[in-house]
Protein backbone atom coordinates (compact mmCIF):
# COMPACT_ATOMS: atom_id res chain seq x y z
CA UNK A 1 0.00 0.00 0.00
CA UNK A 2 1.16 3.69 -0.78
CA UNK A 3 1.91 5.56 1.95
CA UNK A 4 -0.84 7.84 0.63
CA UNK A 5 -3.41 5.14 0.56
CA UNK A 6 -2.45 4.56 4.15
CA UNK A 7 -2.51 8.00 5.73
CA UNK A 8 -6.09 8.33 3.82
CA UNK A 9 -7.34 5.18 5.17
CA UNK A 10 -5.87 6.37 8.55
CA UNK A 11 -7.97 9.34 8.03
CA UNK A 12 -11.18 7.97 6.84
CA UNK A 13 -11.05 5.70 10.13
CA UNK A 14 -10.45 8.54 12.13
CA UNK A 15 -7.10 6.89 13.53
CA UNK A 16 -4.24 9.36 14.08
CA UNK A 17 -1.45 9.59 11.66
CA UNK A 18 1.14 10.53 13.46
CA UNK A 19 2.26 12.97 15.70
CA UNK A 20 5.60 13.56 14.39
CA UNK A 21 6.66 15.32 10.45
CA UNK A 22 9.21 13.68 9.11
CA UNK A 23 12.21 16.08 8.15
CA UNK A 24 12.81 14.18 4.82
CA UNK A 25 9.78 14.15 3.83
CA UNK A 26 9.47 17.81 4.32
CA UNK A 27 12.87 18.63 3.06
CA UNK A 28 11.41 16.14 -0.08
CA UNK A 29 8.22 18.36 -0.45
CA UNK A 30 9.92 21.07 -0.19
CA UNK A 31 12.14 20.22 -2.97
CA UNK A 32 9.57 19.34 -5.18
CA UNK A 33 7.04 22.30 -4.66
CA UNK A 34 6.25 24.24 -7.90
CA UNK A 35 7.24 27.44 -5.92
CA UNK A 36 9.96 26.42 -4.78
CA UNK A 37 13.17 29.07 -5.55
CA UNK A 38 15.94 26.40 -5.88
CA UNK A 39 17.82 26.51 -9.30
CA UNK A 40 18.68 22.95 -10.19
CA UNK A 41 15.89 20.67 -11.05
CA UNK A 42 14.88 18.11 -8.12
CA UNK A 43 14.85 14.20 -8.76
CA UNK A 44 11.62 14.53 -8.04
CA UNK A 45 10.87 16.91 -10.56
CA UNK A 46 12.91 14.93 -13.14
CA UNK A 47 11.02 11.90 -12.53
CA UNK A 48 7.88 13.36 -12.92
CA UNK A 49 8.90 14.43 -16.36
CA UNK A 50 10.24 11.17 -17.25
CA UNK A 51 7.58 9.25 -19.23
CA UNK A 52 7.88 5.75 -18.10
CA UNK A 53 7.17 6.60 -14.38
CA UNK A 54 4.85 9.00 -14.38
CA UNK A 55 2.58 6.58 -13.11
CA UNK A 56 4.53 6.56 -9.93
CA UNK A 57 2.64 9.01 -6.78
CA UNK A 58 5.03 11.42 -5.09
CA UNK A 59 6.14 9.36 -2.31
CA UNK A 60 6.95 5.98 -4.86
CA UNK A 61 9.29 8.69 -6.59
CA UNK A 62 11.17 9.76 -3.10
CA UNK A 63 11.76 6.50 -2.23
CA UNK A 64 12.46 5.35 -5.54
CA UNK A 65 15.34 8.04 -6.13
CA UNK A 66 16.67 6.56 -2.80
CA UNK A 67 17.77 3.23 -5.09
CA UNK A 68 19.73 5.66 -7.90
CA UNK A 69 23.16 6.05 -8.14
CA UNK A 70 24.50 9.58 -9.51
CA UNK A 71 27.58 9.00 -11.93
CA UNK A 72 29.19 11.82 -13.80
CA UNK A 73 30.47 11.41 -16.78
CA UNK A 74 33.40 13.96 -19.25
CA UNK A 75 32.65 15.10 -22.74
CA UNK A 76 33.68 11.78 -25.09
CA UNK A 77 33.91 9.64 -21.58
CA UNK A 78 32.67 6.00 -22.37
CA UNK A 79 29.93 4.70 -20.14
CA UNK A 80 30.07 1.51 -21.38
CA UNK A 81 31.48 -0.54 -23.95
CA UNK A 82 29.54 -2.93 -26.38
CA UNK A 83 30.18 -6.51 -25.33
CA UNK A 84 30.34 -5.44 -21.34
CA UNK A 85 28.75 -6.83 -18.78
CA UNK A 86 25.92 -5.28 -18.19
CA UNK A 87 23.74 -4.79 -14.42
CA UNK A 88 22.18 -1.66 -14.66
CA UNK A 89 19.91 1.48 -16.29
CA UNK A 90 20.76 4.56 -16.29
CA UNK A 91 18.08 7.86 -16.56
CA UNK A 92 20.27 10.98 -18.50
CA UNK A 93 19.61 13.29 -15.81
CA UNK A 94 21.60 16.13 -17.61
CA UNK A 95 23.58 15.97 -20.81
CA UNK A 96 23.79 13.88 -23.63
CA UNK A 97 25.00 10.56 -25.10
CA UNK A 98 26.13 8.59 -28.17
CA UNK A 99 25.38 5.42 -29.33
CA UNK A 100 27.37 3.10 -31.36
CA UNK A 101 27.36 -0.06 -32.54
CA UNK A 102 29.64 -2.33 -33.84
CA UNK A 103 27.64 -4.03 -36.66
CA UNK A 104 30.05 -6.82 -37.16
CA UNK A 105 33.38 -5.64 -38.09
CA UNK A 106 36.34 -6.61 -35.46
CA UNK A 107 37.66 -3.37 -35.35
CA UNK A 108 38.66 -1.89 -31.85
CA UNK A 109 36.65 1.51 -32.30
CA UNK A 110 33.26 2.22 -31.12
CA UNK A 111 31.54 1.33 -34.47
CA UNK A 112 29.11 3.38 -36.20
CA UNK A 113 27.22 5.77 -34.52
CA UNK A 114 23.44 5.00 -34.22
CA UNK A 115 21.49 7.69 -31.90
CA UNK A 116 21.95 10.44 -29.79
CA UNK A 117 19.94 10.44 -26.69
CA UNK A 118 18.88 13.47 -24.50
CA UNK A 119 18.13 14.84 -21.15
CA UNK A 120 15.05 12.76 -19.40
CA UNK A 121 15.49 9.09 -21.80
CA UNK A 122 17.04 6.07 -20.61
CA UNK A 123 19.26 2.97 -21.90
CA UNK A 124 20.25 -0.07 -20.58
CA UNK A 125 17.61 -1.54 -19.57
CA UNK A 126 18.14 -5.02 -20.48
CA UNK A 127 21.12 -5.01 -18.21
CA UNK A 128 18.46 -4.89 -15.19
CA UNK A 129 16.70 -7.76 -16.22
CA UNK A 130 18.41 -10.28 -18.55
CA UNK A 131 20.64 -12.81 -15.88
CA UNK A 132 23.32 -12.71 -18.03
CA UNK A 133 23.40 -9.28 -20.25
CA UNK A 134 26.28 -7.96 -22.90
CA UNK A 135 25.49 -4.71 -24.09
CA UNK A 136 24.57 -4.48 -27.80
CA UNK A 137 25.95 -1.16 -27.92
CA UNK A 138 28.92 1.36 -26.66
CA UNK A 139 27.39 4.37 -25.00
CA UNK A 140 29.38 7.58 -24.84
CA UNK A 141 28.96 10.99 -23.21
CA UNK A 142 28.58 13.54 -26.02
CA UNK A 143 29.01 16.39 -22.88
CA UNK A 144 29.40 16.93 -19.45
CA UNK A 145 26.73 14.20 -18.63
CA UNK A 146 25.09 12.90 -14.93
CA UNK A 147 23.62 9.93 -15.22
CA UNK A 148 21.30 8.43 -12.63
CA UNK A 149 21.89 4.47 -12.76
CA UNK A 150 19.62 1.98 -11.05
CA UNK A 151 22.07 -1.84 -10.51
CA UNK A 152 20.39 -5.50 -10.24
CA UNK A 153 21.34 -4.78 -6.30
CA UNK A 154 19.36 -1.98 -5.91
CA UNK A 155 15.99 -3.51 -7.32
CA UNK A 156 16.87 -6.71 -5.37
CA UNK A 157 16.82 -4.59 -2.43
CA UNK A 158 13.51 -2.40 -3.44
CA UNK A 159 11.78 -5.58 -3.86
CA UNK A 160 12.92 -6.65 -0.99
CA UNK A 161 11.98 -3.48 1.16
CA UNK A 162 9.00 -1.86 -0.64
CA UNK A 163 7.82 -4.88 -3.32
CA UNK A 164 4.80 -2.96 -4.31
CA UNK A 165 7.10 -0.09 -5.61
CA UNK A 166 9.79 -2.57 -7.01
CA UNK A 167 7.10 -4.19 -8.73
CA UNK A 168 5.85 -1.40 -10.40
CA UNK A 169 9.10 -0.30 -11.46
CA UNK A 170 9.69 -3.86 -13.02
CA UNK A 171 6.16 -3.65 -14.81
CA UNK A 172 7.58 -0.25 -16.73
CA UNK A 173 10.92 -1.51 -17.42
CA UNK A 174 9.07 -4.59 -19.41
CA UNK A 175 6.62 -1.95 -20.66
CA UNK A 176 10.12 -0.50 -22.33
CA UNK A 177 11.38 -4.05 -23.44
CA UNK A 178 7.83 -4.31 -25.12
CA UNK A 179 8.27 -1.35 -26.87
CA UNK A 180 11.79 -1.51 -27.76
CA UNK A 181 10.67 -5.51 -29.28
CA UNK A 182 7.65 -3.88 -31.04
CA UNK A 183 9.85 -1.34 -32.83
CA UNK A 184 12.46 -4.23 -33.74
CA UNK A 185 9.69 -6.16 -35.16
CA UNK A 186 8.23 -3.56 -37.52
CA UNK A 187 11.66 -2.43 -38.41
CA UNK A 188 12.73 -6.69 -39.30
CA UNK A 189 9.37 -6.59 -41.47
CA UNK A 190 10.20 -3.52 -43.07
CA UNK A 191 13.53 -4.47 -43.79
CA UNK A 192 12.80 -8.08 -45.02
CA UNK A 193 10.06 -6.38 -47.49
CA UNK A 194 13.13 -4.18 -48.61
CA UNK A 195 15.04 -7.39 -49.00
CA UNK A 196 12.44 -8.37 -51.20
CA UNK A 197 11.64 -5.61 -53.22
CA UNK A 198 15.41 -5.62 -53.96
CA UNK A 199 15.44 -9.54 -54.77
CA UNK A 200 12.70 -8.54 -57.37
CA UNK A 201 13.87 -6.25 -58.80
CA UNK A 202 17.39 -8.26 -59.51
CA UNK B 1 40.96 6.40 -21.18
CA UNK B 2 41.59 10.15 -20.87
CA UNK B 3 44.81 10.87 -18.59
CA UNK B 4 42.65 12.24 -15.49
CA UNK B 5 40.60 9.24 -15.79
CA UNK B 6 43.69 7.08 -15.47
CA UNK B 7 44.68 9.01 -12.81
CA UNK B 8 41.39 8.82 -10.90
CA UNK B 9 41.59 4.72 -11.36
CA UNK B 10 45.28 4.56 -10.24
CA UNK B 11 44.20 6.72 -7.29
CA UNK B 12 41.26 4.86 -6.09
CA UNK B 13 43.74 1.52 -6.75
CA UNK B 14 46.25 3.09 -4.16
CA UNK B 15 44.24 4.14 -1.99
CA UNK B 16 42.22 0.05 -1.93
CA UNK B 17 45.77 -0.81 -1.52
CA UNK B 18 46.50 1.40 1.00
CA UNK B 19 43.04 0.18 3.03
CA UNK B 20 44.40 -3.30 2.55
CA UNK B 21 47.99 -3.22 4.18
CA UNK B 22 46.38 -0.63 6.96
CA UNK B 23 43.73 -3.45 7.91
CA UNK B 24 47.10 -5.86 7.97
CA UNK B 25 49.11 -3.73 9.75
CA UNK B 26 46.75 -3.17 12.36
CA UNK B 27 45.09 -6.42 13.66
CA UNK B 28 43.71 -4.58 16.59
CA UNK B 29 41.80 -2.65 15.16
CA UNK B 30 41.06 -4.77 11.96
CA UNK B 31 39.86 -7.66 13.88
CA UNK B 32 37.40 -5.80 16.11
CA UNK B 33 36.04 -4.35 13.04
CA UNK B 34 35.38 -7.47 11.14
CA UNK B 35 33.90 -8.96 14.18
CA UNK B 36 31.47 -5.96 14.27
CA UNK B 37 30.51 -6.42 10.76
CA UNK B 38 30.08 -10.04 11.06
CA UNK B 39 27.63 -9.13 14.30
CA UNK B 40 25.88 -6.66 11.80
CA UNK B 41 25.24 -8.85 8.50
CA UNK B 42 23.55 -11.59 11.15
CA UNK B 43 21.25 -8.83 12.74
CA UNK B 44 20.73 -7.78 9.16
CA UNK B 45 17.32 -9.17 8.43
CA UNK B 46 15.98 -8.95 11.39
CA UNK B 47 17.08 -4.80 11.59
CA UNK B 48 15.91 -4.32 7.99
CA UNK B 49 11.92 -5.88 8.49
CA UNK B 50 11.88 -3.69 12.36
CA UNK B 51 12.98 -0.72 10.56
CA UNK B 52 11.79 0.05 7.57
CA UNK B 53 9.52 2.88 7.56
CA UNK B 54 9.70 3.23 11.52
CA UNK B 55 10.58 6.21 13.51
CA UNK B 56 12.39 4.75 16.19
CA UNK B 57 15.19 2.98 14.44
CA UNK B 58 17.66 4.52 16.61
CA UNK B 59 15.62 3.38 19.63
CA UNK B 60 15.60 -0.18 17.57
CA UNK B 61 19.44 -0.16 16.83
CA UNK B 62 20.05 0.47 20.62
CA UNK B 63 17.74 -2.55 22.02
CA UNK B 64 19.20 -5.25 18.89
CA UNK B 65 22.82 -3.82 20.13
CA UNK B 66 21.75 -4.88 23.65
CA UNK B 67 20.65 -7.86 23.32
CA UNK B 68 23.55 -8.81 20.69
CA UNK B 69 26.45 -6.79 22.89
CA UNK B 70 24.87 -9.15 25.82
CA UNK B 71 24.95 -11.77 24.48
CA UNK B 72 28.04 -12.05 23.10
CA UNK B 73 29.85 -10.81 26.12
CA UNK B 74 27.99 -13.03 29.01
CA UNK B 75 29.74 -15.88 28.73
CA UNK B 76 33.43 -13.91 29.34
CA UNK B 77 31.86 -12.39 32.42
CA UNK B 78 30.74 -15.45 33.66
CA UNK B 79 34.05 -16.83 32.77
CA UNK B 80 36.02 -14.48 34.51
CA UNK B 81 33.94 -14.76 37.55
CA UNK B 82 34.26 -18.34 37.80
CA UNK B 83 37.98 -18.48 36.30
CA UNK B 84 39.35 -18.41 40.40
CA UNK B 85 37.46 -21.78 41.05
CA UNK B 86 37.35 -23.46 37.63
CA UNK B 87 41.48 -23.06 38.20
CA UNK B 88 41.38 -24.88 41.64
CA UNK B 89 39.00 -27.31 40.27
CA UNK B 90 41.35 -28.13 37.62
CA UNK B 91 44.58 -28.08 39.01
CA UNK B 92 43.40 -30.50 41.99
CA UNK B 93 41.81 -32.81 39.59
CA UNK B 94 44.94 -32.79 36.91
CA UNK B 95 47.43 -35.46 39.21
CA UNK B 96 44.35 -37.92 39.48
CA UNK B 97 43.74 -37.51 35.54
CA UNK B 98 47.18 -38.00 34.93
CA UNK B 99 47.72 -41.23 36.84
CA UNK B 100 44.77 -42.90 35.59
CA UNK B 101 46.17 -41.82 31.86
CA UNK B 102 49.43 -42.95 32.88
CA UNK B 103 47.74 -46.33 33.75
CA UNK B 104 46.07 -46.60 30.70
CA UNK B 105 48.87 -46.32 28.61
CA UNK B 106 51.30 -48.62 30.47
CA UNK B 107 48.22 -51.07 30.08
CA UNK B 108 48.35 -50.39 26.35
CA UNK B 109 52.40 -51.71 26.02
CA UNK B 110 51.86 -54.21 28.23
CA UNK B 111 49.01 -55.50 25.85
CA UNK B 112 50.99 -54.32 22.71
CA UNK B 113 54.66 -56.58 23.96
CA UNK B 114 52.34 -59.57 24.84
CA UNK B 115 50.90 -59.20 21.18
CA UNK B 116 54.12 -58.28 19.51
CA UNK B 117 57.27 -58.58 21.72
CA UNK B 118 57.62 -54.87 21.25
CA UNK B 119 58.46 -51.89 23.64
CA UNK B 120 56.67 -48.60 22.97
CA UNK B 121 58.98 -46.09 24.46
CA UNK B 122 56.38 -43.22 23.51
CA UNK B 123 55.62 -40.99 26.68
CA UNK B 124 52.57 -38.84 26.00
CA UNK B 125 50.98 -38.16 29.08
CA UNK B 126 54.20 -36.64 30.53
CA UNK B 127 54.70 -34.52 27.09
CA UNK B 128 51.29 -33.66 27.32
CA UNK B 129 51.97 -33.02 30.81
CA UNK B 130 54.64 -30.48 30.17
CA UNK B 131 52.90 -29.07 27.29
CA UNK B 132 50.06 -28.24 29.72
CA UNK B 133 52.48 -26.73 32.77
CA UNK B 134 53.71 -24.76 30.20
CA UNK B 135 51.14 -23.39 28.07
CA UNK B 136 49.41 -23.03 31.62
CA UNK B 137 52.17 -20.68 32.96
CA UNK B 138 51.85 -18.73 29.72
CA UNK B 139 48.34 -18.56 29.82
CA UNK B 140 48.69 -17.61 33.36
CA UNK B 141 51.96 -14.77 32.38
CA UNK B 142 49.50 -13.39 30.02
CA UNK B 143 46.16 -13.06 31.38
CA UNK B 144 46.63 -8.77 32.08
CA UNK B 145 47.35 -8.91 28.04
CA UNK B 146 43.86 -10.87 27.36
CA UNK B 147 42.22 -8.68 29.64
CA UNK B 148 43.04 -5.63 28.15
CA UNK B 149 42.42 -7.25 25.37
CA UNK B 150 38.71 -8.24 26.03
CA UNK B 151 37.65 -5.04 27.42
CA UNK B 152 39.36 -3.06 24.19
CA UNK B 153 37.03 -5.47 21.67
CA UNK B 154 34.20 -4.61 24.42
CA UNK B 155 34.43 -1.13 23.92
CA UNK B 156 35.20 -1.30 20.22
CA UNK B 157 32.95 -3.95 18.84
CA UNK B 158 29.57 -1.75 20.37
CA UNK B 159 31.23 1.30 18.76
CA UNK B 160 31.59 0.04 15.24
CA UNK B 161 28.11 -1.96 15.28
CA UNK B 162 26.50 1.50 15.86
CA UNK B 163 28.32 3.01 13.36
CA UNK B 164 27.56 0.08 10.78
CA UNK B 165 23.63 0.19 12.08
CA UNK B 166 23.54 4.30 11.41
CA UNK B 167 26.16 5.15 9.42
CA UNK B 168 26.99 2.14 6.98
CA UNK B 169 24.63 3.76 4.14
CA UNK B 170 26.39 7.22 4.01
CA UNK B 171 29.35 5.25 4.48
CA UNK B 172 29.14 2.71 1.58
CA UNK B 173 27.44 5.36 -1.00
CA UNK B 174 30.40 7.93 0.23
CA UNK B 175 32.74 4.64 -1.23
CA UNK B 176 30.46 3.97 -3.87
CA UNK B 177 31.05 7.45 -5.34
CA UNK B 178 34.61 7.33 -4.96
CA UNK B 179 34.99 4.02 -7.63
CA UNK B 180 35.95 5.71 -11.01
CA UNK B 181 33.09 5.25 -13.60
CA UNK B 182 35.22 2.46 -15.77
CA UNK B 183 35.10 -0.27 -13.05
CA UNK B 184 31.69 0.87 -11.17
CA UNK B 185 29.18 -1.67 -12.38
CA UNK B 186 31.31 -4.43 -12.03
CA UNK B 187 32.76 -3.31 -8.72
CA UNK B 188 29.51 -2.26 -7.22
CA UNK B 189 27.98 -6.13 -7.96
CA UNK B 190 30.74 -7.80 -7.23
CA UNK B 191 30.68 -6.30 -3.71
CA UNK B 192 26.87 -6.55 -3.59
CA UNK B 193 27.08 -9.89 -4.02
CA UNK B 194 29.81 -10.99 -1.44
CA UNK B 195 27.68 -8.85 1.21
CA UNK B 196 25.29 -10.80 0.43
CA UNK B 197 27.09 -14.30 0.22
CA UNK B 198 28.90 -13.56 3.24
CA UNK B 199 26.31 -12.20 5.06
CA UNK B 200 23.81 -15.19 4.28
CA UNK B 201 27.06 -17.55 4.98
CA UNK B 202 27.49 -16.17 8.58
CA UNK B 203 23.83 -16.74 9.33
CA UNK B 204 23.60 -20.36 7.86
CA UNK B 205 26.88 -21.76 9.80
CA UNK B 206 24.95 -19.76 13.11
CA UNK B 207 22.08 -21.66 12.56
CA UNK B 208 23.88 -25.09 11.63
CA UNK B 209 25.91 -24.52 15.14
CA UNK B 210 23.09 -23.93 16.86
CA UNK B 211 21.18 -26.96 16.04
CA UNK B 212 24.11 -29.12 16.26
CA UNK B 213 24.78 -27.87 19.33
CA UNK B 214 21.13 -28.07 20.79
CA UNK B 215 21.10 -31.98 19.18
CA UNK B 216 24.46 -32.94 21.25
CA UNK B 217 22.72 -31.50 24.44
CA UNK B 218 19.39 -33.37 24.01
CA UNK B 219 21.31 -36.48 23.35
CA UNK B 220 23.93 -35.93 26.25
CA UNK B 221 21.17 -35.43 28.38
CA UNK B 222 19.33 -38.62 27.95
CA UNK B 223 21.93 -40.62 27.90
CA UNK B 224 22.64 -38.65 31.36
CA UNK B 225 26.40 -37.80 30.13
CA UNK B 226 27.92 -35.20 32.24
CA UNK B 227 28.01 -31.29 31.76
CA UNK B 228 25.87 -31.93 28.42
CA UNK B 229 24.84 -27.75 27.99
CA UNK B 230 29.06 -26.93 28.15
CA UNK B 231 29.62 -29.87 25.71
CA UNK B 232 26.65 -29.05 23.73
CA UNK B 233 27.72 -25.10 23.11
CA UNK B 234 31.56 -26.26 22.20
CA UNK B 235 30.44 -28.72 19.55
CA UNK B 236 28.23 -25.91 18.35
CA UNK B 237 30.61 -23.76 18.21
CA UNK B 238 33.43 -25.74 16.77
CA UNK B 239 30.95 -26.75 14.16
CA UNK B 240 31.63 -23.38 12.14
CA UNK B 241 34.43 -24.84 11.03
CA UNK B 242 34.19 -27.05 8.37
CA UNK B 243 35.39 -31.01 8.31
CA UNK B 244 37.91 -30.25 11.07
CA UNK B 245 35.17 -28.48 13.56
CA UNK B 246 33.00 -32.12 14.74
CA UNK B 247 36.28 -33.76 15.50
CA UNK B 248 37.77 -30.94 17.71
CA UNK B 249 34.64 -30.76 19.33
CA UNK B 250 34.39 -34.50 19.77
CA UNK B 251 37.56 -34.14 22.00
CA UNK B 252 36.33 -32.64 25.47
CA UNK B 253 33.59 -35.13 25.47
CA UNK B 254 35.78 -38.19 24.80
CA UNK B 255 38.47 -36.93 27.56
CA UNK B 256 35.91 -36.77 29.94
CA UNK B 257 34.30 -40.14 29.19
CA UNK B 258 38.53 -41.69 29.32
CA UNK B 259 38.90 -39.99 32.62
CA UNK B 260 35.39 -40.57 34.69
CA UNK B 261 34.93 -43.21 37.04
CA UNK B 262 31.33 -42.72 37.48
CA UNK B 263 29.77 -46.46 35.75
CA UNK B 264 27.15 -44.39 34.42
CA UNK B 265 29.08 -42.02 32.10
CA UNK B 266 28.86 -43.91 28.68
CA UNK B 267 31.68 -44.24 26.40
CA UNK B 268 29.61 -45.64 23.80
CA UNK B 269 27.03 -43.54 24.55
CA UNK B 270 28.00 -40.40 24.20
CA UNK B 271 29.98 -41.73 20.59
CA UNK B 272 26.89 -42.32 19.26
CA UNK B 273 25.18 -39.38 20.25
CA UNK B 274 27.72 -37.17 18.63
CA UNK B 275 27.81 -39.46 15.44
CA UNK B 276 23.80 -39.43 15.03
CA UNK B 277 24.50 -35.14 15.56
CA UNK B 278 26.78 -34.71 13.07
CA UNK B 279 25.59 -37.54 10.70
CA UNK B 280 22.02 -35.17 10.63
CA UNK B 281 24.31 -31.91 9.87
CA UNK B 282 25.94 -33.35 7.00
CA UNK B 283 22.84 -35.35 5.54
CA UNK B 284 20.42 -32.52 6.15
CA UNK B 285 21.54 -29.29 7.76
CA UNK B 286 24.41 -28.45 5.77
CA UNK B 287 23.01 -29.11 2.29
CA UNK B 288 20.10 -27.40 2.90
CA UNK B 289 21.56 -24.61 4.02
CA UNK B 290 25.09 -23.81 3.35
CA UNK B 291 26.52 -25.79 0.51
CA UNK B 292 24.29 -23.88 -2.07
CA UNK B 293 25.90 -20.52 -0.35
CA UNK B 294 29.38 -21.57 -0.75
CA UNK B 295 29.13 -24.46 -3.31
CA UNK B 296 33.12 -25.10 -3.54
CA UNK B 297 34.31 -28.61 -3.58
CA UNK B 298 35.60 -30.30 -0.08
CA UNK B 299 39.13 -30.48 -1.30
CA UNK B 300 39.27 -26.58 -1.87
CA UNK B 301 37.57 -26.04 1.70
CA UNK B 302 39.87 -28.32 4.02
CA UNK B 303 42.91 -26.24 2.30
CA UNK B 304 41.17 -22.92 2.62
CA UNK B 305 40.70 -24.18 6.59
CA UNK B 306 44.64 -24.41 6.88
CA UNK B 307 45.46 -21.20 5.23
CA UNK B 308 42.73 -19.37 7.12
CA UNK B 309 44.56 -20.96 10.34
CA UNK B 310 48.16 -19.80 9.11
CA UNK B 311 46.87 -16.43 8.23
CA UNK B 312 44.12 -15.21 10.90
CA UNK B 313 44.14 -17.81 13.57
CA UNK B 314 41.08 -19.21 14.14
CA UNK B 315 39.08 -16.09 13.32
CA UNK B 316 40.89 -16.45 9.60
CA UNK B 317 39.71 -20.60 9.36
CA UNK B 318 36.23 -18.99 10.07
CA UNK B 319 36.40 -16.39 7.48
CA UNK B 320 38.46 -17.66 4.68
CA UNK B 321 35.42 -19.99 3.06
CA UNK B 322 33.21 -17.43 1.71
CA UNK B 323 36.06 -15.04 0.71
CA UNK B 324 37.30 -18.28 -1.48
CA UNK B 325 33.62 -18.48 -2.16
CA UNK B 326 34.37 -14.98 -3.67
CA UNK B 327 37.05 -14.84 -5.76
CA UNK B 328 35.70 -18.04 -6.99
CA UNK B 329 32.84 -15.91 -7.95
CA UNK B 330 35.20 -12.70 -8.97
CA UNK B 331 37.59 -15.00 -11.33
CA UNK B 332 34.66 -16.55 -13.28
CA UNK B 333 33.14 -12.88 -13.94
CA UNK B 334 37.03 -11.97 -15.05
CA UNK B 335 37.31 -15.38 -17.41
CA UNK B 336 33.29 -14.47 -18.39
CA UNK B 337 34.81 -10.68 -19.44
CA UNK B 338 37.79 -11.88 -21.27
CA UNK B 339 35.74 -15.09 -23.43
CA UNK B 340 33.39 -12.21 -24.81
CA UNK B 341 31.61 -13.27 -28.08
CA UNK B 342 29.05 -11.51 -29.07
Amino acid sequence: MSYEKEVMEKMSRGESTGDRLEIPILKYLWDASPLSFLAKESYHDFFKKVSVLNSFSDNEVRLFTKFLHRREFMTNEVIFKQGDSGYGFYFIFSGSVNIHANFGTQTEDMGDFVIRLEKRQYFGEMGLLEEFNRRSATVVAAENTVLLGIFKPDLERMLELYPVLGAKFLRETALIMANRMGQLTREIVMLKKKVKELEQRG
Amino acid sequence: MKRNQKIKLYLFLAMFAGAVIFAILFPRLTLPFGFAYILYLMAKPFTVKLTTGSKKQRFIYFCIMLVGVSFMFFPLFATLYNMDTDFGKFSAQLPEAQKILQDKVFGLKVKVFDQFGFKLKLDPVNYVMAKIESQGADFLNHIPDYLSAMFEWMLLVPLFLWFFFMESRKFSQGLLEAIPNPIFEKSYVLFSQFNTKFGEYIIAKFIEATILGTLVTLGLLIVGFPYPFILGFVAGVTNILPYIGPVIGFVPAFFIALLSKDPNVSMLGMVVIYTLANLIDMILVFPLLVSKIVNLHPIVVVVSIIIGSQLGGIVGMIVIIPFIAFFKLLFKEIYKDLSVQL
